[in-house]
């Protein structure tokens, strides 16, 4: 019965391929349009390290005075911690693992003679990020906390950069000269680059931008390498330095494994604060000590561009024009075949059949619909990755996507056959034979 | 045929023009939306800039390793108007099109009126950028004071018409003062000249008649981390003065330069070209989905009116037997779907309003404004009217004599 629906939904289709055309065209724009929406809001909003996630935390502290006032645009001081604060968390150790850490541009003096010097992005942190990460090596691994403490010059690299410095042998020993010091090889990571940069600072391009290389973050402090990122100081008195108390720089990561943990570590950073406004360092409530887990995070940075977000709502109200196109269309092509459907109804078709034989010319159309569609999308992701924004080369469809794609054309043109199909299947076949 | 017949037989068939109103209204509220956030990033690539952009160069990110004093900036631009082919040549900070280092300013005039504004500072830049005139004067060389001295007396400051307009109102802004509006108390600014149109370099803010919110003020530049300067060159021969410039620059500084870091030079062309390269995307972005929404409800209307005149085929040849014209088809026709459409767009309006104010709740969205509204609503008519007009012209050529046939 499939098979004879399907041929007649076919013949009906090419009896007016005009029309047919147009509601192909119709669907696939409209399916084009918004899962070239769909599939970058996907890829934004993607766990960065799954698996992992639901266990990580950043602690914020409020140390702001109560007077202190925010300009319009600027980034809220409160989402980084001091140096102080970071070291008091870090020592108190409350979590399973924590981290402190911070992004720092160096220079690069290759041995090589062949390569030029290069500015190179990476990382200063604490020794538990790599196991709190759960960062991947392909040799070595990372440093101690006594490396730490005693602050050695060790490093740890990226897979890219250290391909590019020591090509195929093993960069673990030996010595790269980053500013003017020069630093051990420990580790070389394997490819790494958590989408976005969860940990980085927020006023960076997170969606672009990975670390290649890291080191401890003691060993920058006492070489005064500089700091990328947002510095954000308050309060009157002299120049801040890094290791002022009113200015916030720092990124604080913590494990925390249970719920039980979580209440805890919450309940410690409110006492934290709590004593802090006792020792007059802190002048607001101590409640407004947050911690916010990673895709809380996320969220709260609002990482996703409005502007993506404000066109997958234009896409989405794209489809539903398309749809109700769709669904007039549909409705003008059945009800104009009311002579065919009486003489079938009068030979004895119930109305559930005509109802399924429209239905799968809807679903016909649907699927013609859907594969034009997911060219209209390839393009259109085409465009986007053309786009200078920070993004743009991440939009590219998986194949969940792309069966997503055609699913939904394929629902929307049966949703929007649903009316006109059973408008078609209430035709009185009398009537109709009457007046043909 | 009367309105109420009319009316009547849509009354009849409520289903189709129902579909293709509410299709309309969807459409229209959408149209409204994407046309004015295309207006929105098209503002500040259409406003004028307000500087003679023949022969002007710009060169920014000019880093060392450390500090630049002052005496090196005099130096690089001494250096600079040494260049063959170069007029003039001036240390600014903040300049037009150049979006890496900004200087804001909060400006409140005497009726308490405020407004946030971007800074211009260099040592004449004023005549250097070339800007247009309209009343008082450019600052002359005895108002120049080192930037972040202390002045005591209010600075002089030279402001746009629009900014004039909007601190002063239509009283004359010569002479009166500005304050900032953390610092009431204090010398404030002198308004000392007033030029025609001078284009902020925070672009996203370069909207809403907020474009001209620019101020000159007297300040030289001193001490800088990173140095940006505004050259005047031969209009005739500026690739030239711009390969010469950037020579000179690489043999002023050669290692003092912090490595890695290029100075930016380029014509204002190329920075206007540069800073504008995301929001020219995002206009093509709009632009698109404006056509194809426009182009799927072309699609729509023309099925459905195509559909709607082969129904009433014999209704027609019975309307051209009893005596109807062809042109009172055709326009019973045309007003009908004008009927539909209108209808749709009223609807559409309030829809689009709507759901402006409910996006608005959960995105930085701009209100719409409700100017708007009518350019989306018109449009869609057009486009009805357009796509209304091949399946009426068949309708009008229904002959007579079909009403004597049965269909």
């Amino acid at each position: 019965m499939l098979m004879y629906y399907l041929g007649l939904a076919r013949r009906s289709l090419r009896r007016s391929p005009v029309l047919t055309g147009l509601m192909v065209l119709a669907i696939s724009l409209g399916i084009g349009a918004s899962m070239t929406m769909i599939t970058v809001l996907h890829v934004m909003t993607d766990d960065p390290l799954p698996g992992r996630s639901a266990q990580l935390y950043t602690p914020h502290l409020d140390p702001l005075p109560l007077d202190y006032k925010r300009h319009e645009g600027s980034p809220d001081p409160a989402d980084d911690l001091t140096w102080p604060d970071a070291m008091a968390l870090l020592k108190a150790h409350r979590a399973v693992r924590q981290a402190a850490m911070s992004g720092g541009s160096l220079l690069l003096r290759p041995a090589r003679a062949d390569l030029h010097p290069i500015y190179v992005s990476g990382r200063y942190a604490t020794a538990e990020f790599f196991p709190m990460f759960g960062v991947p090596f392909e040799r070595g691994g990372g440093w101690s906390a006594a490396d730490d403490a005693t602050g050695s010059p060790v490093l740890v690299l990226a897979d890219a950069l250290a391909r590019k410095l020591f090509g195929t042998s093993d960069a673990v020993g030996q010595t790269v000269r980053l500013g003017e010091h020069d630093f051990r090889v420990i580790g070389v990571t394997a490819d790494w680059a958590p989408k976005p940069l969860f940990y980085a600072d927020q006023t960076g391009t997170q969606y672009s931008d990975a670390d290649l290389f890291f080191l401890p973050l003691s060993v920058a402090m006492d070489q005064k390498f500089p700091v990328s990122g947002n510095q954000s100081a308050w309060g009157k008195g002299r120049s801040p330095s890094l290791t002022s108390a009113n200015m916030s720089w720092l990124q604080f990561w913590a494990q925390l494994d249970t719920p039980a943990q979580v209440a805890a570590y919450r309940q410690y950073l409110v006492d934290y604060s709590a004593q802090q406004k006792a020792l007059g360092r802190f002048q607001r409530p101590p409640r407004n000590a947050k911690l916010y887990g990673l895709m809380g995070w996320l969220a709260h940075e609002n990482l996703v561009p409005g502007d993506v977000d404000l066109q997958l709502w234009l896409a989405l109200g794209f489809l539903f024009v398309c749809m109700l196109n769709i669904v007039a269309l549909l409705l003008a092509k059945f009800l104009r075949r009311g002579g065919e459907i009486s003489v079938r109804r009068a030979l004895g078709a119930r109305r559930r059949d005509i109802f399924v034989q429209f239905g799968i010319e809807s679903a016909l159309i649907g699927v013609a619909g859907g594969v034009l569609g997911l060219g209209i999308a390839q393009l259109g992701l085409w465009s986007i990755r053309q786009r200078p924004d920070d993004y743009a080369r991440l939009a590219q469809m998986d194949l969940s996507m792309l069966l997503g794609t055609v699913v939904l054309a394929v629902l929307a043109s049966v949703l929007a056959g649903l009316l006109p199909a059973w408008r078609a299947c209430r035709v009185q076949p009398a009537l109709q034979l009457k007046g043909g | 045929m009367s309105l109420r017949v009319m009316l009547s037989t849509l009354r009849r068939q409520r289903l189709l023009p129902a579909l293709v109103l509410l299709q309309v209204a969807v459409a229209c509220a959408i149209l409204c939306n994407v046309l004015f956030l295309l207006w929105h990033q098209l503002q500040p690539m259409v406003a004028p800039s307000g500087v003679d952009e023949r022969g002007l160069i710009l060169i920014d990110q000019l880093s060392g390793d450390r500090v630049w004093t002052a005496p090196e900036v005099r130096a690089t631009e001494a250096m600079l108007r040494a260049v063959p082919g170069v007029r003039a040549a001036t240390a600014a900070d903040g300049l037009p099109m150049v979006t890496a280092e900004i200087y804001v300013l909060g400006l409140q005039g005497p009726s308490g009126a405020k407004a946030g504004v971007n800074a211009y500072v260099g040592e004449g830049l004023g005549q250097l950028l070339g800007v247009k005139l309209v009343a008082g004067r450019l600052f002359s060389p005895a108002d120049y004071r080192d930037e972040g001295a202390k002045w005591g007396v209010p600075e002089p400051i030279v402001i746009t018409r629009a900014l004039a307009r909007r601190l002063f109102g239509a009283a004359s802004a010569l002479g009166q003062l500005l304050h900032r509006p953390d610092a009431l108390q204090g010398p404030g600014y002198q308004v000392v000249g007033v030029v025609d149109h001078l284009l902020r370099n925070q672009l996203g803010w370069a909207v809403d008649g907020k474009a001209d919110n620019t101020v000159l003020l007297p300040e030289r530049v001193g001490a800088t981390p990173s140095m940006s300067f505004a050259v005047r060159v031969d209009p005739d021969h500026q690739a030239l003065a711009m390969r010469e410039i950037g020579k000179a620059i690489a043999a002023h500084f050669a290692d003092a330069m912090q490595a890695g870091m290029t100075p930016q030079v380029g014509s204002f062309a190329d920075r206007r070209d540069a800073a504008f390269r995301s929001r020219r995307a995002a206009a093509w972005l709009f632009f698109a989905v404006a056509t194809t929404v426009l182009a799927v409800t072309v699609i729509g209307i023309m099925g459905l009116t195509g559909f709607w005149v082969q129904r009433r085929t014999r209704q027609i040849g019975i309307r051209r037997a009893l005596g109807a014209r062809r042109s009172q088809v055709l326009r019973e026709f045309m007003l009908e779907n004008a009927l539909i459409v209108g209808a749709g767009a009223l609807l559409g309006m309030a829809l689009g309003y709507a759901g402006n104010l409910w996006l608005m709740r959960f995105y930085e969205l701009q209100r719409l404004p409700w100017e708007w509204l009518p350019v989306g609503a018109v449009a869609m008519l057009l486009v009805g009217q357009l796509s209304a007009i091949v399946p009426a012209r068949e309708a009008a050529r229904v002959p007579p004599v079909v009403a004597t046939r049965s269909v």
